[in-house]
């Protein structure tokens, strides 16, 4: 507060520069901060007075920061901008889960089953992580299925394995993953379906 | 294929408070100084069942609980969440429970084992 009206003070000095008593009040003020700082001021008049006429002059926005001091001003920059860190990406110290819903949980990566009653391959382009299963039991109330797992059902998709390795670490779960079968491509020869010594041949019908 | 893949990599992030592990560090410990002040008249107005030095104790746990952590911006995240409980510990926006739930004197510990888990009703 000392500082803005010290500011303030500053820009009125040259319009009350007769009022000796004025002057004196604002001397004692700027004696405690650097002169460094008193440069930027505020104008209270309606006249402005510029250097260069040939820059347009642009009215500032907010007080915000034309009040702000150098330091905060390039702290607020930094702030703005990045910052470098070396560190893992690890959320588990402010996320809230209990400590046992991270220590003993496992999650399992995979590649969804194909559905072998179908033959759309479309599913098996994501990666899905589902968690360990927990105690289940039946609900003597209306006989439904109950769990006391928050993770249960839980079932996420991913694009790529390491995105959900990722996301694993970053929760601090434990993971497996787990490939996909390797399936050598089936030949396609119209020639293999009249073989005699090879057990390629096919019915025609 | 359970091996653990190295995930640390100098990167670029955008910070949240601090931008370095100095100024990290001071908001931490301004915290810690505020806590530390107000809990005389913590334990006074929410008529704790505690003397000063538990609750200093009980501080000091809560604040060590962290401080394997590196990152500037869980650091800033968990400073705004401690400056949270602290505003609202002052303005009696809780209620006593909520403060000795800290000890956590009323829960009970699980069973540990595999026969106690058993004879708990659970495995």
């Amino acid at each position: 507060m000392k500082v803005l009206v010290a500011k303030y003070d500053a820009c009125l000095r040259s319009a009350v520069s007769e009022n000796k008593m004025a002057l004196r009040f604002t001397w004692s003020l700027l004696s405690e901060i650097p002169i460094a700082r008193c440069h930027r001021a505020v104008s209270t008049s309606a006249a402005r007075y510029v250097d260069d006429l040939t820059v347009k002059q642009v009215e500032p926005k907010s007080t915000h920061k034309t009040l702000m001091t150098s330091e905060e001003a390039s702290h607020e920059k930094a702030v703005s901008g990045y910052i470098t860190i070396d560190t893992p990406h690890d959320i588990t110290a402010i996320n809230g889960v209990p400590e046992e819903q991270l220590k003993t949980r496992r999650v399992l990566i995979k590649i969804p089953t194909k559905n072998s009653m179908q033959s759309g391959t479309n599913n098996l382009h994501r990666w899905k992580i589902s968690f360990d299963e927990k105690q289940r039991w039946e609900n003597p109330l209306m006989g439904w299925a109950s769990t006391a797992d928050p993770l249960s059902n839980t079932e996420v998709s991913f694009s790529s394995r390491e995105d959900a390795i990722a996301f694993c670490e970053k929760n601090g779960w434990n993971w497996i993953t787990e490939s996909p079968p390797v399936k050598p491509p089936r030949v396609k020869s119209y020639g293999a379906n009249f073989s005699w010594n090879k057990r390629t041949r096919r019915s025609t019908k | 294929m359970a091996s653990k893949l190295a995930r640390a990599g100098v990167r670029q992030v955008k910070p949240i408070l601090s931008v370095d592990h100095g100024e990290a560090r001071q908001r931490v410990l301004n915290l810690y100084k505020a806590w530390y002040r107000q809990l005389p008249y913590i334990v006074m107005d929410y008529d704790l069942p505690k003397s000063k030095e538990e609750c200093r104790a009980k501080l000091r746990e809560e604040f060590m609980k962290h401080h394997h952590v590196q990152d500037i911006r869980v650091i800033d995240m968990l400073v705004i969440k401690g400056q949270m409980e602290l505003k609202e510990t002052v303005e009696i926006w809780k209620q006593k429970h909520g403060l000795m739930a800290y000890w956590k004197d009323t829960v009970e510990p699980k069973p540990q084992g595999f026969l106690n888990k058993f004879l708990d009703g659970h495995e």
